[in-house]
């Protein structure tokens, strides 16, 4: 019997082992350091670029593919170089783990990948990225529409060509409003109030949802309460400044929304579909979401909100046109590439006006190319367009390579709060010490 | 394996005609083992120790692949530091005895059952895998419908039947979400521990029962006498694989929860996942997985001997 417990506890022992192998076995190939194209920096010649460039990107729309639409495009105007595409999750934080695998242990492709606009410092703190600067003319930059280029550097450099941007909107049922003579809200405490009347008048079941689950996106809808009530959790020279009155004033109001009523207690496990889908089902009036709300709400085939559905900025505390949360995708490349040429050109074609137009016009995406953002025949293509240039962006605190830590010590806690189980005080207090050891680079 | 293992019993057997007759097929049977060792070594054996090794380094990704530098057990001291840690230990250790005991019960009483009515045992046990054959992410997927606290099955039911007035959000309080998590593992995995359990009672000869019966046993003496004692190996088999994997917990809460509501959910996987993948704290997430294997390894041994003690005082 001793001798069946020895063979028992060791093989558990042996089978225990191979979890703590799965989870540090990222493998320590060293990379080919003479790369012969990056390392050396210097203006890249785009012109003679040939060959094959892998881009690794996560599916971007529903329907018919961007991706294979602006790759055949690209293949077309440049016949000398061939784009593979390379699948990736559509889990942001899967698809980060995929290519810091690949790409920390040296692996040369892909040689172009689709970057969060939350990942340049880390990415740039870790070399995981190329520090595009020094190898793209420095007029480069000026395409690009304001405060997006701000976005991608870390330390001086520029470590992410900006792809295509996203942010938050409110969507409002339009039939609603008019059914109750409400007019359309222009704070935040007008859609708590219209809200609550269409709800006691029996409208509508829910009256405002958004995304509370704990997960990035609630950081999303956090920054920009945070943003309305004057808050910010760093300041510029990177003092954690979140434990404010400020602060205060957005977690009561995020707060208050649930224990309202107004907004359903299910927003603690709601992320964007769940969120969509009851919009659609016409069960709520109003709706924060991101830009692809709007072709999602107008889709007979899921939505029963079709021709009811009106866009506006966020509101602010007080009044209109408050802030949104900045989202969207880098185009970033791999340190390690072994074809720089190929893939810098097609980093400069693909923020070029014409895959923008494309991006912009035939899917609804918004252009991070200033010219084609300014287009005035863009507004036909999506209300949301129209509305845009009314929004005020607000960045999450990712200028800090330790940012998916305080970006986890913001939604856990607002969370737990949201779930009923934390004051706000107390989350208040748990969110700055642990955005605090967050930025030292200490805690879990 | 094969060659070898017939080269060591013939050679047991040819003792006396003497070894060197038989020494060039030994060698050429650790030559054909030597693939298999090789893979071994390099698939297990080499990353577990490397992941110990990770576990001691502060490790930076650079251009020339990691770079690993000696901190001794820094990583160690960060987790014990850390409430977070402790949290994730006390609630995997929770959620793992929970799970397994309430599974190996209803395991238990379920191949009970089957074993009992020969008739429907092979529909039965097609119907029981159902759950166990699932993938899991699809499984919760399943689960977060039923649970969700707008549109959600489960609240639809209730209210339906006048059991609750206004809906649940079952996954959005801490004790909700722990035993919500637990419903769906228990439902998912005690078909495996039946299929092993009716194994285990299938191997008993008739006879033992047919003497008990005969001696003048109850049933609930007959079990605790005679099966239980004699399913001994098939529990502590069902168990232990239980043990390991109910550890290993990562799908279930990721899907259905992402480790919250706040942190409630976050197991020692999860918070592994992070440090890996999201915070790119390569260090830190290594020791996160050697102090899983070590704590797994504690209660492993626990559970050996409380249930060798059991098992031995009900024979």
């Amino acid at each position: 019997m001793r001798n069946k417990v020895w063979a028992i506890a060791s093989s558990v022992m042996a089978a225990g082992l191979l979890v703590a192998g799965c989870g540090g076995g990222a493998a320590t190939n060293n990379t080919a350091a003479g790369n012969q194209t990056a390392g050396q920096g210097g203006t890249v010649d785009l012109s003679k670029a040939s060959g094959t460039v892998v881009w690794a990107a996560s599916p971007i729309t529903t329907g018919t593919d961007l991706r294979t639409a602006l790759i055949q495009a690209f293949e077309k105007s440049h016949p000398n170089i061939h784009v593979q595409l390379q699948e990736q999750s559509t889990n942001t934080d899967t698809n980060r783990g995929s290519l810091t695998t690949a790409i920390g242990s040296g692996s040369s492709t892909p040689d172009v990948y689709m970057g969060d606009v939350v990942w340049p410092a880390q990415f740039a703190n870790s070399q995981l990225a190329l520090p595009l600067d020094e190898y793209l003319p420095k007029d480069f930059w000026d395409r690009f529409s304001s405060g997006l280029v701000d976005g991608a550097t870390y330390q001086g450099h520029i470590y992410g060509a900006p792809f295509f941007a996203d942010t938050a909107f409110l969507f409002y049922r339009k039939d609603l409003l008019q059914k109750a003579g409400l007019p359309v809200p222009t704070s935040w405490e007008q859609v708590e109030q219209e809200a609550k009347t269409l709800q006691q008048k029996g409208l509508v079941k829910y009256g405002f949802i958004w995304q509370g689950a704990s997960y990035e996106g609630l950081t999303c809808n956090f920054m920009e309460y945070l943003a309305d009530a004057g808050g910010q959790v760093m300041d510029s020279s990177g003092n954690v400044t979140i434990n404010s009155p400020q602060t205060q004033k957005a977690l009561s109001f995020m707060q208050d929304l649930v224990q309202s009523g107004v907004t359903p207690k299910a927003v603690v496990t709601d992320q964007e579909p769940q969120a969509m889908s009851l919009f659609d089902q016409g069960q709520v009036a109003f709706l924060r979401n991101w830009t692809y709300a709007w072709n999602d709400s107008q889709n007979p085939q899921n939505s029963k909100v079709v021709g009811k559905v009106g866009v506006i900025p966020l509101p602010t505390f007080g009044g209109p046109n408050g802030y949104s949360c900045v989202g969207g995708w880098d185009l970033m490349v791999n340190p390690h590439t072994k074809n720089l040429a190929a893939a810098l050109a097609f980093v400069d074609w693909m923020t070029g006006p014409e895959a923008q137009s494309i991006l912009a016009k035939q899917f609804g995406e918004l252009p991070t190319n200033k010219q084609v953002a300014q287009d005035p025949s863009l507004k036909q293509v999506s209300p949301v367009f129209a509305v845009l240039d009314k929004v005020k962006f607000v960045p999450r605190p990712a200028q800090t390579p330790n940012y998916p830590q305080v970006s986890q010590a913001i939604y856990s806690n607002v969370n737990q709060m949201l779930s009923g189980s934390l004051s706000v005080s107390d989350t208040l207090q748990k969110m700055e010490q642990q955005i605090k050891s967050a930025v030292s680079g200490g805690g879990l | 394996m094969k060659p070898s293992m017939g080269a060591a019993s013939v050679s047991e057997a040819a003792g006396e005609r003497g070894r060197d007759i038989l020494a060039p097929d030994r060698r050429s049977g650790y030559a054909m083992m030597l693939p298999a060792v090789i893979v071994i070594l390099g698939v297990t054996i080499f990353p577990i120790l490397y992941s110990m090794w990770m576990s001691l380094n502060d490790v930076r990704i650079t251009l020339n692949g990691f770079q690993l530098s000696f901190i001794g057990l820094a990583n160690y001291s960060t987790l014990v530091h850390s409430g977070m840690f402790w949290h994730s230990v006390w609630f995997t250790t929770y959620y793992a005895v929970v799970t397994v005991v309430v599974e190996l019960v209803l395991g238990m009483l379920i191949a009970l059952a089957i074993h009992r009515v020969q008739r429907l045992k092979n529909l039965s046990l097609v119907v029981m895998l159902i759950p166990w054959s699932l993938i899991t992410v699809v499984s919760a997927q399943m689960w977060a419908y039923i649970y969700n606290g707008t549109y959600g099955v489960l609240n639809g039911i209730l209210q339906g039947l006048g059991i609750i007035q206004a809906p649940v959000t079952w996954l959005g309080s801490e004790s909700g979400a722990i035993i919500c998590t637990m419903v769906a593992d228990i439902w998912k995995t005690t078909p495996f521990v039946v299929i092993i359990l009716l194994g285990g009672l299938q191997m008993i000869s008739q006879e033992y029962f047919e003497a008990a019966v005969m001696d003048g046993a109850n049933r609930w003496q007959v079990f605790w006498k005679v099966t239980f004692p004699l399913m001994r190996s098939s529990i502590a088999l069902a168990a232990l694989f239980r043990i390991l994997q109910a550890f290993g917990v990562f799908d279930l809460p990721f899907v259905l929860t992402g480790g919250g509501p706040g942190t409630a959910t976050t197991s020692l996987a999860i918070l592994g996942e992070r440090s890996l993948f999201q915070n790119l704290h390569f260090g830190v997430g290594a020791a996160i997985a050697v102090s899983t294997v070590l704590v797994v390894l504690i209660l492993s041994l626990i559970f050996l001997s409380a249930f060798r003690g059991m098992a031995e005082e009900g024979a």
